[in-house]
């Protein structure tokens, strides 16, 4: 990552950074606090100008870039929401789990919880509609349809 | 009545400032054709009906404005000149603005074919030699051409001009309140010089007295001492017959170097932009275009003349900074722009006259001709930047073929 930073007599500052494959973003900030983002597509190319912020506008965009207003993650379960306010939701099975070494039949997770077990991502391979004798093992994800009352059901004897 | 004068002069400054800005043109040109326009010259030579003859008189109020809105754009001038930055990039700044003194050279050849004498000839030398900062600057960042690579050599030749035009105010003036008489203007001129000695050892070392007087949260009080300093620096150098331009540059170079430079320059920059309006308005006051029609072959030679040499070295500036053909025609095309510059150079002229020191009648007509050169050379300078692609196919064309003829030739 290369960034070059020049002065403009008069204007303010230049930063020229670079973006890999001869694409640059500059930036020119002015003394008056204005900043101008250009885009430019190589080396011989002229700059296009696509952005003009205020000063204030220029340090909230720059927080955001930077992830101080949002921090992205990937959160541990995901669900889905299907008509009717039914839950399609996975949960991996942690080490240490009161269901490792259960099959779904002695797990009795329908009658325990109310959440049907549709299908088990094992590595690759996914086992869908999973029967009864199939043994659950550390590091399976689960897919559950149910409630919401049957998910939180579920997480609590998912670790407990 | 002296308000309401003042008054018709801000509106006009305005209304011309917003036509040319619709227009896509440099706002220089049209405060100077509005002074000319409501100065005694145009609108005092019409009888209106119903109110006679009325127009904006020259009054105290707007020369002395005008003589404030020099003091302000030379001290922003050396507020955002920086020797550090200079000697940092010295071997292409210095390489660029050498080639560019060749446009001063041709202005003292031209000057002297027209006057036969070396004052005027020095004088016509400035004003075709120095390009315009503030409208350069400003068509670089309309056209978006701040960002690229063609930026570095312009602005980099400009701050070469600046330093070269600061040494050259103090001689011209000099040479011009001292009479003609060589033993007298050498003797100003050493005066002039040595002033420029002293005021460079106060900016070289005194950076911590400039920072102590301006070190306080209060901007009121910042823009009151900076304006101050300035102003009292400027007069006291006229007083003593060193230009008050180059005064005003030196002080804002020793402020530059403090840490409120950057405050001084936001509060200060509508006080010059007023006052720099005042300027161009009162340069076109005291314009008669009738004069025009004596000087126009002299506009006109200027302007065939020093166009193509100010592309040439501007092209070659390019080059200096290791740009390409079409770049470095951009170069040439923008550093063609003439402006604020020449016309301070032409008021040295107009400032000896009213002093007894120059002849009215080759003030008049020096004047007269850096207005009209400016008004030509504004104009044309924005326009070859904003319509440069025929230019830049042309160069390319030419000049990368011979290159690569020459490489074929090598080969």
């Amino acid at each position: 990552m290369t960034i070059t930073e020049s002065d403009l007599p008069g204007v303010g500052k230049k930063f020229e950074i670079e973006l890999g494959g001869g694409e640059e973003m500059i930036v020119v900030i002015h003394n008056t606090g204005k900043r101008e983002v250009f885009r430019r597509s190589g080396p011989d190319a002229d700059s296009e100008k696509a952005f003009e912020f205020s000063d204030d506008l220029a340090r909230t965009i720059g927080s955001i870039i930077e992830g101080a207003h949002f921090q992205p993650f990937e959160p541990d379960t995901q669900e889905t929401t299907l008509p009717g306010g039914i839950l399609l939701e996975w949960y991996e099975l942690p080490p240490g789990s009161p269901l490792v070494g259960e099959t779904l039949e002695s797990a009795d997770i329908g009658n325990r919880t109310g959440l049907a077990i549709v299908a088990i991502q094992r590595g690759e391979e996914v086992l869908d509609s999973p029967g009864a004798g199939t043994t659950l093992c550390e590091g399976d994800t689960l897919i559950g349809v149910g409630t919401r009352e049957n998910c939180a059901a579920f997480e609590e004897i998912l670790t407990e | 009545m002296a308000l309401l004068d003042v008054g018709v002069m801000f509106v006009a400054v305005a209304v011309a400032g917003a036509v040319a800005n619709r227009l896509g043109q440099s706002v220089i040109p049209a405060y100077i054709l509005v002074g000319m326009l409501l100065g005694e010259f145009v609108l005092g030579r019409v009888a209106l009906p119903a109110v006679g003859t009325v127009y904006v008189p020259e009054t105290e109020f707007i020369s002395l404005g005008a003589e404030l809105g020099i003091v302000f754009l030379l001290f922003f001038l050396g507020l955002e000149f920086n020797l550090d930055r200079l000697f940092a990039r010295w071997r292409p700044i210095g390489t660029a603005g050498t080639i560019d003194l060749a446009n001063f050279g041709a202005g003292l050849v031209l000057g002297w074919l027209v006057f036969g004498a070396f004052l005027p000839a020095f004088l016509v030398a400035g004003i075709v030699y120095i390009s315009s900062s503030a409208v350069i600057t400003k068509s670089l960042i309309d056209l978006g051409w701040i960002a690229n690579d063609e930026a570095e050599p312009m602005l980099g030749t400009l701050v070469y001009e600046d330093l070269f035009i600061a040494v050259y105010l103090s001689v011209a003036s000099a040479l011009v309140l001292g009479g003609g008489d060589v033993a007298a203007a050498a003797t100003d001129v050493g005066i002039a010089l040595g002033f420029i000695v002293g005021l460079l050892a106060v900016v070289q070392f005194g950076t911590p007295l400039f920072d102590r007087l301006v070190a306080t949260d209060n901007r009121e009080f910042v823009v009151l001492r900076a304006v101050a300093t300035v102003v009292f620096v400027a007069g006291a150098a006229l007083a003593l017959g060193v230009s008050e331009a180059v005064a005003a540059f030196f002080v804002g170079m020793a402020f530059s170097a403090t840490e409120q430079a950057h405050t001084i320059e936001t509060i200060l920059e509508p006080v010059r932009d007023v006052f720099a309006a005042v300027f161009f308005f009162w340069i076109g006051l005291v314009t008669n275009p009738a004069l025009f029609a004596d000087v126009a072959a002299l506009v006109a030679l200027a302007v065939v003349v020093t166009t193509p040499t100010k592309v040439v070295t501007g092209y070659l500036a390019g080059r200096a900074f290791d740009l390409d053909a079409r770049r470095s025609t951009r170069v040439g095309l923008g550093m063609t722009t003439r402006g604020e510059f020449s016309l301070i150079i032409a008021t040295v002229a107009v400032t000896g006259a009213n002093a007894g020191t120059f002849d009215p009648v080759l003030a008049g007509t020096i004047n007269a001709f850096a207005v009209g050169y400016v008004l030509v050379m504004a104009v044309l300078g924005t326009t070859l930047m904003g319509y440069s692609a025929p230019f830049e196919s042309i160069a390319t064309s030419w000049l990368e073929r011979d290159a690569s003829d020459e490489v074929g030739e090598g080969g």
